[in-house]
């Protein structure tokens, strides 16, 4: 038997995020759901802005093209939110959390580790999907003569703004997998909490219903990805999304929590 | 390689203990795994064999007691898989990955180099099968990457939990041969099984595990020699006279079925006194119990589960 003489150093995050890395880029339903997203995000913004181009440029829906080249990305979130839990969720279904504690034992190098590559790969991919959204839409646009540029207000903070969206939202569903390591339960949970949960609540009468609707993390989130907010009832961009870090922030440390005391 | 002082080394279990809500898993228990031998860790299934490596390697957290792997806790490791590799449950890898990511992405955890990745395959027998997904592996497939995984790191503590569960005869003997070479390279060697039969096979000593606590620690001769019982079969066909005779004697003897064991006197004498006699004899045989069997009467009193052996008549 061969014997290792590589020397002894320290733990280190770099370690753990590359072996966390490969084993997100090892599994072939990453990049079907990664291309899901672009696919489904790219695609619908520009069949939307196909259909509603030659409206704008008549005049006769009195919105401006710029609320139209981010729309698909409404479709986009449920990628995210697969991948995000299934980095967690999967490891329990298979008995891998095992081979991963043991591999390293230090539990809260481990979330970070899958944090930052949920992070860094949703952050990719989410602005890749509205860059391309915004050159496929825009080709209608620019036919119609309503074409917008890159260097109009927010359009760039929109692009880069879904990547810290979808990057936002995969952490979002990694919390809570770590919670019910359970991938259909972790995929339910966050997709109703988005696109139910957040519109239900709107039901709530009086400024704390208004409140509780601007404060659910599926509204207060994509506020950066719009370059022109969805209503008066919103809150600004960045101060939403300042929100939405605080939601998801509490919901790892409470993964964390769990994930430190739970026998594996 | 970290440099251990020959007192730390292995494995050390002092006064651990598990409870799951009222139920203790785990109660108390002291052993100390050698290096330069295979240790045998065997015990009925829900004995806490597995529980307890898994306090091991940090996973579950004792409820009391503590447990020391080369001199330290193993979660002070800062690359735990050069230290101790184990082999915890053959499915512990995703399906959708195939062989070599999976060893790849171990070695990446603790700064092993990848090269190590193909030599590793090739050791287990996987190198023609590596890029293959691993949910369409065997169960014996399965079984050498986990323990391709334990390895990885070449470790000097080496555990494997019911490491040839599901392996064909092929396996098992490979599994047994390793395990002693391994054990041969003065590696730390721990590994659990429900076979009594097959940890004689390959343990040099023996820890024998019943509802969470330890009921024998003794090389493997020592516990066969003070567990395995030996009597002398007697087959007769006025049997009931032979026993009436033997019984006379101050003989201990048991009828099963047509045959009578007798214990108290060797094979010769029993023929002698029963054909002077003038009673016949069929068969006269010497039969020592098996290490199983030592096993069965260890624990039978700890088994979870008892089947239903009685066919009802």
């Amino acid at each position: 038997m061969s014997t290792l003489t590589v020397p002894r150093t320290g733990g280190s995050l770099g370690r753990t995020v590359k072996a966390e890395w490969i084993k997100l880029a090892s599994i072939r339903s990453t990049w079907w759901t990664a291309l899901a997203m672009v696919v489904m995000g790219a695609g619908f913004t520009t069949i939307i802005s196909g259909v509603y181009a030659g409206d704008l440029a008549d005049g006769t829906s009195g919105d401006s093209p710029a609320e139209y080249i981010t729309q698909g990305l409404i479709f986009s979130q449920i990628s995210a939110v697969v991948i995000g839990a299934l980095v967690v969720t999967s490891e329990y279904g298979t008995g891998m959390i095992r081979a991963t504690l043991a591999a390293t034992p230090v539990r809260a190098r481990v979330l970070a580790a899958k944090t930052i590559v949920v992070c860094g790969f949703l952050f990719v991919v989410g602005t890749a999907t509205a860059f391309l959204g915004y050159f496929g839409g825009n080709a209608f646009f620019r036919n119609e003569g309503v074409g917008i540029s890159l260097g109009d207000e927010h359009i760039l903070r929109s692009m880069f703004g879904a990547g810290l969206y979808m990057a936002g939202l995969g952490v979002l569903a990694a919390a809570i997998g770590l919670l019910v390591r359970h991938t259909a339960a972790a995929i339910s949970i966050v997709l109703a909490l988005v696109f139910i949960i957040g519109q239900v609540v709107q039901l709530i009468p009086g400024t704390f219903g208004e409140w509780v609707m601007k404060l659910m993390p599926g509204n207060a989130g994509p506020g950066i990805v719009v370059p022109v907010s969805f209503g008066d009832n919103m809150l600004s961009p960045w101060t939403g999304f300042a929100v939405f870090v605080g939601e998801v922030a509490v919901l790892v440390l409470a993964g964390w929590f769990v994930l430190r005391r739970r026998d594996a | 390689m970290a440099i251990t002082h020959e007192s730390s080394a292995g494995i050390r279990v002092r006064g651990l203990t598990k409870t799951f809500g009222t139920k203790t898993a785990v109660n108390s228990i002291d052993f100390v795994v050698e290096p330069g031998r295979v240790t045998g860790f065997l015990g009925p299934n829900g004995a806490g064999k597995s529980t307890t490596m898994r306090m091991i390697l940090g996973l579950d957290a004792p409820t009391a007691g503590d447990v020391t792997v080369n001199g330290h806790r193993y979660a002070s490791s800062p690359a735990p898989l050069r230290e101790v590799g184990a082999l915890l449950e053959a499915h512990a890898v995703h399906p959708g990955r195939s062989a070599r990511d999976h060893l790849r992405w171990l070695a990446a955890s603790n700064g092993i180099p990848t090269t190590r990745v193909g030599e590793i395959l090739e050791l287990v027998g996987l190198d023609s099968v590596a890029g293959q997904r691993a949910g369409r592996f065997s169960l014996g497939m399965g079984q050498r990457l986990g323990i391709a995984a334990a390895l990885i790191g070449d470790p000097p503590v080496v555990m494997l939990d019911e490491p040839v569960n599901g392996l064909d005869p092929e396996g098992v003997r490979w599994v047994r041969s390793l395990a002693r070479q391994l054990a041969d390279d003065g590696k730390t060697v721990f590994v659990s099984s429900h076979l009594m039969s097959e940890m004689s096979l390959m343990a040099d000593h023996l820890i024998v595990i019943g509802r969470g606590s330890i009921l024998a620690d003794s090389p493997i001769q020592v516990f066969m020699a003070e567990h395995a019982s030996a009597y002398v079969r007697v087959k007769a066909p006025r049997s009931t006279d032979v026993e009436a005779l033997l019984v006379g004697r101050g003989l201990d003897v048991n009828r099963a079925d047509d045959e009578l064991r007798v214990q108290g006197l060797d094979a010769p004498a029993i023929g002698e006194l029963i054909g002077s006699s003038g009673l016949l004899l069929h068969e006269l045989t010497l039969v020592r119990s098996s290490l199983e069997d030592a096993f069965m009467e260890l624990t039978a009193d700890s088994v979870e589960y008892h089947a239903r052996t009685e066919v009802a008549a």
